[in-house]
């Protein structure tokens, strides 16, 4: 990897990461556990590796924007989470700042 | 599924120990969806190098792990300008204060052929230790600055608020320089200079203005100023008397402001004037006895007082010398940068 493509690696992993706690949390809207949530992030363009993606939840949940209960689901125990009502109210602001933001890169644009 | 599992455990090795079993669990149960996924998409089970690439593929059990412990870092961001201005402040005086002691004990016990190199040695342990005193103190802010964040940020100074009268720390000139002297600053100084010189040329004919009580002692004691003495204090009342000629002159001149470099810089290398001619005294003998016949009963009391009198002088002049080289290295770095910001 060149010092450009690090550099450019670099800035586009700090661009991101903001913006995947934004992802999770609309996400989170309905339930989900890790695997699905994965996979529906992926569908719509998000991808996020699993190792980024598993402990995010936990720090969200230890943040109380998350609640989860682990439950039976296809024979199996699956730990679910969805957004609690402190992570909804952030989840509008947050979205309002994104909002903003991309206005104002628009028009700077 | 037997790969998976020996991941799994170790991965579970690097976990914090309270939450392990729990981590694992919700690992396996999305990982062993992502693997059905894959199977199905092949439409048969995955071998052994497929499992390994896709495991390797995930990361090292060490850095999965990792990954859920809730502080990454030993000082963050919000800490580190502070650490960083404590750690420069912290070497920087060890090493004065290392120095310093070092002088003394030079001049105390000798100077021995590897004196040198063992004192530079052990100056890096002593600035390695501090660094790593310094660290672990802002390490231990950190965790519980992590834990109490807005109690930490208030009692720390780490809040981005300014006390009251904070804008104070900003009255430096925007060069970087110090604030320059005013008008009446000189004036005063000049007066001042010209009081102390005026008391300094009394003193050899009113010893009690340097000594007060204590030069009915002197007079009475056995012992006396050796003769090299005056020549230390013409030494030191002429460098009072050309750095007052030189403040007046700058008054005269409108230069008033401050001393220049070059000033300080003369200003110090003279000061080892007087300093050099207290320490080429032959023999130390710095105080004599007034009557030779008591030699018998003062004499060890007298080497005892030129002993020590004639190390003070080593120990001021060390000090000196650091400050002259102090001086030089400031002088040379700010030249250097100033070449730098012009290019």
């Amino acid at each position: 990897m060149t010092l450009a493509e690090n550099l450019f690696e670099n800035l586009r992993m700090e661009l991101r990461r903001g913006c995947l706690t934004l992802a999770v949390l609309a996400q989170l809207r309905q339930e989900h556990y890790g695997y699905t949530l994965r996979k529906a992030l992926a569908s719509r363009g998000m991808e996020i590796d699993e190792n980024t993606l598993y402990p995010l939840l936990r720090r969200l949940e230890a943040q109380g924007l998350l609640i989860s209960e682990w439950r039976e689901e296809d024979k199996r125990n699956k730990r679910f989470y969805r957004l609690s009502a402190d992570g909804q109210e952030i989840f509008v602001r947050l979205l309002k700042e994104w909002n903003d933001i991309n206005t104002a890169i628009t028009n700077l644009l | 599924m037997e790969l998976l599992e020996r991941y799994l455990q170790a991965v579970k090795k690097h976990l914090p120990w309270l939450r392990q079993d729990d981590i694992i669990a919700e690992l396996r149960v999305n990982l062993e969806a992502q693997l059905e996924d894959k199977e199905a998409e092949l439409g048969r089970k995955l071998s052994n190098a497929e499992m390994e690439a896709w495991l390797k593929q995930l990361g090292s059990p060490l850095h999965v792990a990792a990954r859920y412990r809730p502080q990454q870092y030993l000082i963050g961001p919000a800490v580190f300008p502070i650490y960083w201005f404590v750690l420069r402040l912290a070497l920087g005086w060890c090493t004065v204060i290392y120095a310093i002691a070092r002088t003394v004990d030079t001049v105390a016990n000798g100077l021995g052929s590897d004196a040198l190199v063992r004192a530079v040695a052990q100056l890096l342990w002593v600035l390695l230790i501090s660094a790593a005193v310094v660290t672990l103190i802002f390490a231990l802010l950190e965790r519980s600055g992590a834990k109490i964040p807005d109690k930490f940020a208030q009692g720390t100074a780490m809040s981005n608020d300014w006390p009251q009268g904070a804008m104070s720390l900003c009255d430096v000139r925007l060069d970087g320089r110090k604030k320059p002297k005013t008008y009446a600053q000189a004036v005063v100084e000049v007066i001042v200079g010209w009081i102390a010189l005026m008391w300094f040329l009394l003193v050899p004919h009113y010893p009690f203005l340097l000594m007060g009580p204590g030069a009915i002692y002197l007079k009475m004691a056995p012992y006396q100023l050796a003769p090299i003495w005056w020549t230390f204090y013409w030494c030191v009342v002429l460098l009072n008397a050309v750095e007052l000629a030189w403040r007046m002159a700058d008054l005269l001149r409108d230069r008033w402001q401050g001393p220049h470099h070059a000033q300080r810089l003369v200003k110090l290398a003279f000061g080892f004037v007087p300093l050099l001619v207290v320490l080429a005294v032959p023999g130390r003998m710095l105080f004599l006895l007034k009557d030779p016949a008591d030699a018998a009963a003062h004499h060890a009391a007298l080497d005892q007082m030129n002993l020590w009198t004639y190390r003070g002088f080593e120990v001021i002049a060390a000090i000196t010398l650091l400050q002259l080289v102090w001086m030089v290295g400031r002088i040379s770095l700010e030249a250097y940068r100033r070449r730098l910001a012009t290019q």
